[in-house]
């Protein structure tokens, strides 16, 4: 049904103009006895029913048209509205004078031309109470509920069906139809109510709109006493028009246009008011824009103060920051003394940072005290729930200054600044993390380039590695020195504590060591001694360690010509060896203090001993720092010695390399994907039945 | 990491419990720094509780071994776990610092 109706739509253009051109060959022929003798008179009903199509014709094509509102433009609207219809209006006057002028020249012709001008005339008003309702119903429907269209179907229907009451009823109205009527214009009324688009104007908008409406009801005058002045005129052909329907749609354009011109009028002394709030909220989106590119703190802050103190239209004002490094804070119109006064009052009534409002300083028996020349204050404290940057305070001259608008509209600038303060921390925070990260990448490196990449390589042994920093940068190190083509120097250690400042120690410790084994000299016959290089080492240490930090290393010299090594362990994991002729697994129990822990030369040399061991082919040296054997599991048992040791006992067959990865899995099973807690480095030697190269 | 306080006469008794890593230990080092703690003649630590030592927590011990030794303050260890004993052992402190196995003989030291 709707939509057979929607198909109709295009037709009632058509519909209305044929029905208007066969009304007015209707009232012609009426009005002239001469063709109506030769035509025929055409009945009462034929005309109604002509203006009736006429009327909804015209109605209908104006509700299909789009609506003309566009956006919250109604001055646009209204204007559109008056331009149009106004021309009407004036046509409608010139055609009335006209056919006065005419009538006087040709008075045989009066009547023709009477009903001529009159259909004309009825054509213009029709056309423009449908251009007027439909122009309201933009505005009743603007932001309405969908109840309202609802019952502005209704009312439609209404009219629509009121249409029919003329044809019906003939010309006298039935009583039996007056409560229907009476009740449509009721409705019509309680449209009339929706006029929530008026608030949407500025002042001058409202002025505007006040002159349209008057002058809309002024071009609705000019209709309306024109068709009472015909009603009577005796010339009038036709039976009269649509009474009900066209009194109906009147009374509802005019009424809607009355209400809308009063409520414009009585809104005028209140648009200041309005306006304010409009542009506290502009100010407020202005502000959180603006804020939100604010670079620095101060930046932030300055746009904050401004804006307030703008907003609520503040006589003096201050802002009181917490943190030292921006400065002094702002002020507006305010001296120290004043600032102090109110503050010191504030921290006495021990209100010194939450929100307060005093709209009444001169009764406040303190702020009298004071003798201020403010009336109102605002305290707005500006905090998150971590943090208290600072404290806003406005002063207004004038009592009941400030409303509990300005105080929401404070919190949410002060909201908004906060937010903005923290974003801004955190932005910097987050940089400064960045570099830190970035420097310790380069740490990293530095210490990656530190670590010997090269292994010593000779026929008679086999040497692996691994090693895992448990951060970035370790405090575990170890190296190679290949001192003839028969001895080879390796260190193996820990510094005490993790990340930089291991680090750092390590740096030292390779130093060290390579400057100290330029002292080995057994072509003279002055080998180093490990005892001695670990006594020197402590001496050297003793005067760039810090006194809570101390290293531990084990040193071991190979000799091939000797088949057999030197070693002292100065606080070091005990190494672990696998002998391949008794085909034992054991830990080397040698007694050495760590390095740094005395710093007393002679009293040190005491606590650190050397060891000889002669190896055999096929025999397994293990050497490891802490990491390994106190890594944890979710258990937080520690892998330890002995496990380590049964492992060997299975492993020592293998090539290095295998008895390196052997260790590494079990170590990973036994910890099962936790992050090592402390820094893993391993070394594995194997000893070989074969003649060094060189 | 906890530290309870005991002092009789002219000891100080400190009791760890929990773990000595990097963080608890500079409690620790708060603790031994206070000046009145050398106006004691003997600083027992009870280790009974004590589950772990980090290298950090044995340099607190070793930056304070010297202090106390010159105002002539004793500093014994005792009830000491085995694997904690054994990180004193390997480090070479057992032979610089007293370790004892009971309150008695802390006490007798």
């Amino acid at each position: 049904m709707i939509a057979l109706l929607r198909k109709l739509i295009p037709l009632a253009l058509p519909l209305a103009v044929v029905s208007w051109l066969g009304l007015l060959v209707c009232m012609l022929l009426r009005a002239s006895p001469a063709a109506a003798a030769r035509w025929g008179t055409p009945p009462d009903w034929v005309i109604l029913t002509a203006q009736a199509l006429f009327a909804a014709g015209i109605f209908l094509h104006e509700r299909a048209r789009p609506d003309r509102l566009r956006g919250t433009e109604f001055v646009p609207l209204l204007r559109q509205l008056l331009v149009w219809p106004g021309a009407l209006a004036a046509v409608c006057v010139l055609l009335h004078l006209t056919q006065h002028l005419l009538a006087a020249y040709v008075p045989d012709r009066g009547p023709v031309l009477l009903n001529a001008f009159y259909t004309v005339n009825l054509g213009l008003f029709v056309y423009f109470l449908a251009r007027t309702c439909y122009t309201w119903r933009s505005l009743v429907f603007f932001r309405a509920q969908p109840r309202t269209r609802q019952e502005w179907r209704w009312f439609e229907v209404l009219l629509g069906a009121s249409l029919l009451f003329r044809l019906v009823s003939g010309d006298t109205t039935s009583w039996v139809l007056m409560p229907v009527l009476l009740g449509l214009a009721g409705l019509g009324v309680y449209l009339s109510a929706h006029q929530q688009w008026i608030a949407y104007l500025n002042r001058r908008q409202k002025w505007e709109i006040v002159f349209l409406q008057l002058a809309i009801l002024g071009v609705m005058a000019v209709f309306v006493v024109y068709f009472l002045n015909l009603q009577n005129d005796p010339q009038l052909a036709g039976p009269l028009a649509q009474h009900a329907f066209l009194v109906l749609t009147s009374f509802f354009a005019g009424f809607y246009a009355v209400m809308g011109f009063l409520v414009t009028l009585f809104n005028l002394p209140t648009a200041g008011v309005f306006e304010q709030k409009r542009e506290e909220i502009l100010s407020m989106q202005r502000l959180s824009q603006l804020i939100q590119k604010g670079q620095s703190e101060k930046e932030v802050y300055s746009l904050l103060f401004d804006s307030a103190v703008q907003t609520v239209e503040a006589d003096a004002a201050w802002l009181d920051l917490d943190t030292d490094n921006d400065g002094p804070g702002f002020s507006y119109r305010v001296d120290a003394g004043t600032r102090e006064g109110i503050c010191r009052l504030l921290a006495d009534y021990n209100i010194g940072h939450i929100e307060y409002l005093n709209n009444d300083l001169p009764n406040s028996a303190g702020f009298r005290a004071l003798e201020l020349p403010y009336g109102s204050l605002i305290v707005m404290p500006l905090r998150s729930t971590k943090h208290h940057y600072g404290t806003l305070y406005l002063l207004k001259e004038t009592r009941q200054g400030f409303d509990r608008e300005n105080l929401s509209l404070l919190q949410i600038f002060t909201n908004q600044t906060v937010l903005s303060i923290e974003n801004l921390r955190l932005l910097q925070e987050s940089l400064q993390s960045e570099r830190v990260k970035e420097e310790l990448k380069i740490a990293s490196l530095v210490q990656e380039s530190l670590i010997p990449k090269t292994l010593p390589a000779d026929s008679w042994f086999e040497i692996r590695w691994h090693s895992l920093p448990a951060r970035e940068v370790g405090g575990d190190f170890y190296d190679f020195l290949q001192l003839s083509a028969s001895r080879i120097a390796i260190i193996i250690g820990d510094v005490s504590g993790k990340g930089t400042t291991a680090a750092f120690h390590v740096a030292q410790m390779k130093g060290i060591f390579h400057s100290l084994m330029l002292l080995d000299k057994p072509e003279r016959g002055q080998p180093l001694q490990p005892s001695k290089f670990m006594a020197m080492a402590n001496q050297a240490l003793s005067h760039c360690l810090e006194r809570s930090s101390f290293i531990t290393a084990s040193f071991y010299i190979v000799d091939y010509k000797e088949r057999g090594f030197a070693f002292a362990r100065a606080g070091h994991c005990h190494t672990l060896y696998y002998n391949a002729i008794t085909e034992e697994t054991f830990y080397f129990q040698t007694e050495g203090l760590g390095l740094g822990i005395l710093r007393d030369g002679a009293a040190y040399e005491k606590r650190i001993k050397n060891m000889y061991y002669d190896y055999n082919p096929g025999d397994v040296m293990v050497m490891y720092t802490d990491g390994i054997v106190e890594a944890r599991n979710a258990q937080e048992e520690e892998y330890g010695e002995d496990r380590l040791r049964k492992l060997l006992e299975r492993s020592h067959y293998l090539e290095a390399e295998d008895i390196k990865q052997s260790i590494i899995r079990d170590l990973e099973e036994f910890s099962r994907g936790l992050p090592p807690f402390d820094d893993q480095t391993l070394l594995v030697i194997k000893f070989k039945n074969a003649q060094p190269l060189a | 990491m906890k530290i309870a306080h005991h002092a009789i006469n002219d000891t100080l008794t400190l009791a760890l419990d929990g773990e000595l890593d990097a963080s608890s230990s500079v409690s620790l080092d708060t603790e031994l720094t206070k000046p009145d703690v050398l106006d004691y003649r003997k600083v027992m630590i009870d280790c009974q509780r004590l589950n772990y030592i980090s290298s950090a927590g044995l340099g607190v011990f070793i930056s304070h071994l010297q202090r106390f030794q010159d105002a002539g303050v004793k500093l014994v260890f005792f009830n000491m776990q085995e694997k904690v004993h054994n990180v004193f052992e390997i480090l070479g402190l057992d032979s610089l610092m007293t370790i004892v196995p009971t309150e008695q003989e802390a006490t007798a030291v």
